[in-house]
């Protein structure tokens, strides 16, 4: 088979590196049999048409940032609640309740789940230092979804919304003064052009997930899917260390530019888990008892 | 089917259908259809739809009508013909005079608009019937503005930078402050070529408008206020911070529709009147942008964008050899897709070769608007071919043919910046450099 | 007949440029919200923070919508560009004919493209597909909208085929004859 597979990030970001290893081991282990040709960025289907592209088989296989799907499922904004799960190892024990019932869901649409990868954990960004949240009393908070409106207000912050291409004038201009984001993005976006101070708060660690169509899948051998299945496996074990090496060589390269670095102070660390636990709650209230078993799972693996 | 049957397959089907008469937007999804059947593993039924749609709502889109709009309601106000009137004595003692307005015009939108549709529609609908009337060559009128308005994506703000350095990873504020430098060049080397051509056809040029003594100057600037003011206003509502560059469009809007109350130059028929003009224009690119995003996306699945890339990646070419095939392959591209598109469909291969060629991938960022610039002005896709024929009436193959100097122009500037890399990369070093 | 169709393309273009405009107001009242923040703030006030839910996401819906309605009254107004060289050219009665046949070419696929778009929009309606903003907006709403534009753009295209071929001057023909074009 030869399968398109569209991707929402450049080729030079870890999780598209990751996914063309993936489509080349694939290749290998199948002899060539499967094929699978990486349009990455957006090129073949932008980041908002990719999920439903592959539900209804325009492409039998596909990356998408999970939380994209919360408005359609609370399930899907599990690994997006700040402050739940805010390192490696909790993201890895909060994965590991979430999956069966992301699987399921996903299921529900004709769609199985190979692998998901974390970004690094999301962080603050500003021009002045950050010691407690109400140094960002009615600061312009950079929100883009429904969790991070939410996450602005409950810090004090004024939610304001910016394109993605518009981050750098929209600081420049005063039209935003902080924005929470991954190391990675503040690399790539070259955020020292803009911002003076980033402090290490891995908020949450929002992951990508590569799904593929069922029917699809279905229609390949059974040893293709096992070697499909066991590329996967790989790549998730793969796409986790590196992200974890793109967090430490992230946080370096803003260093090296200029950027103070700071930990959390106690005081917004205190602040951060009421947070936490105040957006958990509401979560919970939307995602009812499936929502709950996954946290009480994650909570007793703690 | 062979790429190197169905690539020139599609270029006969694009021609044969624009020949008959068939539009545009319908033109490229016929193309389209053709290569879905004869490449593509998914039915273009389910593809059509979901390509068109995300391709028709995009947000930054929205600035486009409000430009446009604006600039129907300052042609209907006569704000625009007192903006003409106006810069007639400035411009007296320059060879050229007054087609000068069309580059320096649109260098001065293109820091408001990110698209060079929008900023040859708005600065076209005010100077095209200005010039016509005051005598103007037509031909050059249509091609200083047909060059000119492509300074809308290299000066900043910029949709094809913005997309260049979403896909690359590359500082969109850095390729912003690289586009400035070589954006005043061009419209140097364009001011510069209006000089040298009216100087040899003179004859061609109208007879000078009368001498006019200093009241009658100051009284002529006090015309050109206004729509100073309301420029001031757009490029101030961005850099104070009250409105993002695709918001600002509105306060373009708002400000035209205040003056031209003010000064009881329109009536409200008249600005009824100019929202419909405008909703005709923006129908007509949005249809085009549509039926171009399937043609994308169908050429995407048949791969012969990368295929072509390839080969050229595989000649090992020295880097001025690659940047001059580089120039060649994006003109001829350019002639049948449009600027993002292009961008959109080759940049992850291009540019890993242009990087192992050891050029900068900021620099490379310019290079490539100019040569997608290049693109604006080449029949038979080319926006702002678009946009003049809707204005003039004239025929996109003849607007091509005024153009043709500029587009020159373009390729000049091209070489002059693979000369001179410093011309893109000397402001965001010295601006942003730690 | 004639008079219900004119019409019916002409309400179609006013609901687009409505929404075109709709989106200015908006878009204003986005400005002045934050207008409102930074005066709040110059007098060291808490700054209201008034914003429009969601406006990226919303606007490029009202973009999609607006546009797909004026596709029909766009037509008609002669707005849509096309290369008139080989037309022009053809004596009166085959310029005619070669007129129905790229109208009747032109319908074909905006059938195909509001099959397309129902297509999508169904698929929207069964998935219960919404977006991704603060807003949960139904996708088949503005897809509604989409389809209906297309199929009406293709209503269009099949009046002018009639027109011309009963010997008429469709509308589009027409407008662009009065527009003017090289003389
Ligand atoms: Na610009
Ligand atoms: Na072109």
């Amino acid at each position: 088979a030869s399968w398109d597979m569209p991707t929402p990030y450049g080729d030079s970001v870890f999780h598209t590196q990751n996914i063309q290893t993936f489509a080349e081991d694939v290749a290998s282990a199948t002899d060539g049999e499967v094929e699978i040709t990486v349009h990455s960025a957006g090129s073949l289907f932008a980041h908002p048409e990719i999920k439903d592209s592959v539900r209804r088989g325009l492409a039998p296989i596909g990356e998408v940032l999970m939380s994209r799907l919360a408005n359609e499922d609370p399930v899907f904004a599990i690994d997006s609640i700040p402050f739940l799960a805010s390192s490696y190892e909790e993201a890895q024990a909060l994965w590991e309740a979430s999956r069966p019932v992301v699987e399921e869901r996903l299921a529900e649409q004709g769609l199985t789940l190979l692998f998901a990868v974390p970004w690094p954990g999301q962080s603050l960004y500003t021009q002045a230092e950050v010691a407690q949240a109400s140094d960002l009393e009615g600061a312009s908070f950079r929100a883009y979804n429904a969790a991070t409106e939410r996450l602005a207000q409950l810090m004090g912050a004024v939610p304001t919304q910016i394109e993605t291409g518009d981050i750098p004038t929209a600081f420049a201009t005063g039209r935003v003064d902080a924005m929470i984001t991954s190391p990675s993005t503040g690399v790539s976006s070259q955020a020292w052009d803009f911002t003076s101070h980033y402090t290490d708060t891995q908020a949450w660690l929002p992951k990508n997930m590569v799904i593929v169509n069922t029917q699809a899948f279905e229609g390949l051998p059974e040893e293709q899917r096992t070697a499909i299945m066991d590329a996967a496996a790989e790549a998730e074990t793969r796409g986790w260390e590196m992200s974890r090496e793109e967090t430490e060589s992230g946080i370096a390269t803003l260093e090296e530019n200029g950027m103070a670095i700071n930990e959390p102070s106690e005081a917004l660390s205190q602040e951060m888990a009421e947070i936490g636990e105040t957006m958990t709650e509401e979560w919970l209230e939307e995602a009812g008892e499936a929502g709950q078993e996954i946290v009480d799972t994650y909570q007793g693996a703690e | 089917m062979e790429i190197a049957t169905l690539a020139p397959l599609l270029v006969v089907v694009l021609f044969g259908a624009l020949a008959l008469g068939l539009w545009v937007g319908f033109a490229l999804i016929a193309v389209g259809m053709v290569a879905m059947f004869a490449a593509a593993s998914a039915p273009p039924s389910l593809v059509f739809a979901t390509k068109v749609w995300g391709s028709m709502t995009v947000w930054d889109l929205t600035a486009l009508p409000m430009f446009i709009w604006m600039g129907e309601i300052l042609v209907r106000s006569r704000l625009s013909s007192d903006m003409f009137s106006g810069l007639a004595p400035f411009t007296a003692r320059l060879p050229g005079r007054l087609l000068h307005v069309n580059v320096m015009g649109c260098a001065l939108f293109a820091a408001v608009s990110g698209s060079s549709a929008a900023t040859t529609a708005t600065i076209g609908r005010m100077s095209l019937p200005e010039l016509k009337s005051r005598g103007y060559d037509e031909r050059m009128a249509i091609g200083t503005l047909a060059g000119s308005g492509t300074f809308g994506f290299l000066i900043p703000p910029s949709i094809i930078l913005i997309v260049y350095g979403a896909a690359t990873e590359q500082s969109i504020a850095r390729l912003f402050l690289a586009g400035v430098v070589p954006g005043f060049m061009l419209a140097a080397l364009f001011g510069g070529y209006i000089m040298l051509w009216s100087l040899t056809h003179r004859d061609r040029t109208p007879p000078p408008e009368p001498p006019v003594d200093r009241s009658e100057t100051l009284r002529a600037a006090a015309r050109l206020l206004p729509v100073i003011g309301l420029i001031v206003a757009v490029i101030g509502s961005i850099y104070l911070g009250l409105a993002s560059p695709t918001e600002a469009a509105v306060i373009g809007v708002a400000g035209a529709l205040i003056l031209a109350a003010a000064t009881g130059a329109l009536s409200r028929a008249g600005a009824l009147d100019s929202l419909k003009a405008a909703t005709i224009t923006t129908c007509m690119i949005a249809f085009i942008l549509a039926g171009a995003s399937f043609l994308t996306v169908a050429m995407g699945y048949t791969g012969i964008p990368r295929e072509l890339a390839r080969l050229i990646g595989e000649m090992g070419l020295s880097p001025y050899a690659l940047l001059a095939m580089l120039t060649v392959f994006f003109i001829v591209m350019g002639m049948f897709l449009d600027g993002i598109s292009i961008v959109v469909l080759t940049v992850s291969i291009i540019l890993p070769m242009v990087t192992a060629a050891g050029i900068d991938p900021i620099w490379f960022g310019i290079f490539l608007v100019l040569v997608v610039e290049m693109s604006q002005i080449t029949p038979p896709v080319g926006f702002n071919l678009f946009v003049i024929q809707t204005i003039t009436g004239r025929d996109i193959f003849w607007v091509a043919r005024a153009a043709l100097p500029f587009f020159g122009l373009l390729v000049l500037a091209v070489a002059l910046l693979s000369l001179f890399p410093g011309l893109a990369l000397w402001l965001p070093g010295t601006m942003l450099s730690r | 007949m004639r008079r219900f169709l004119d019409r019916l393309y002409d309400t179609a273009l006013w609901l687009s440029a409505i929404t075109f405009g709709l989106i200015a107001v908006l878009v204003l009242l986005q400005i002045l919200g934050r207008l409102a923040d930074r005066i709040a703030r110059l007098m060291s006030l808490p700054p209201p923070g008034l914003t429009i839910p969601s406006l990226a996401e919303f606007g490029g819906f009202l973009f999609a919508g607006a546009v797909f309605l004026g596709l029909a009254g766009t037509l008609q107004a002669g707005g849509h560009v096309r290369v008139k060289l080989v037309t022009r050219s053809l004596p009166d009665g085959a310029a005619r004919w070669l007129g129905v046949f790229v109208a009747l070419a032109a319908a074909a696929l905006a059938g195909f493209a509001t099959w397309s778009s129902g297509l999508q929009m169904a698929d929207s309606l069964r998935f219960g597909a919404v977006s991704y903003g603060v807003v949960p907006i139904p996708l088949a709403i503005p897809q509604g909208a989409m389809t209906l534009g297309l199929a009406l753009m293709c209503v269009a295209l099949l009046d002018a085929a009639a027109t011309a071929a009963r010997g008429g001057t469709p509308a589009h023909d027409a407008a662009e004859a009065r527009t003017g074009g090289p003389d």
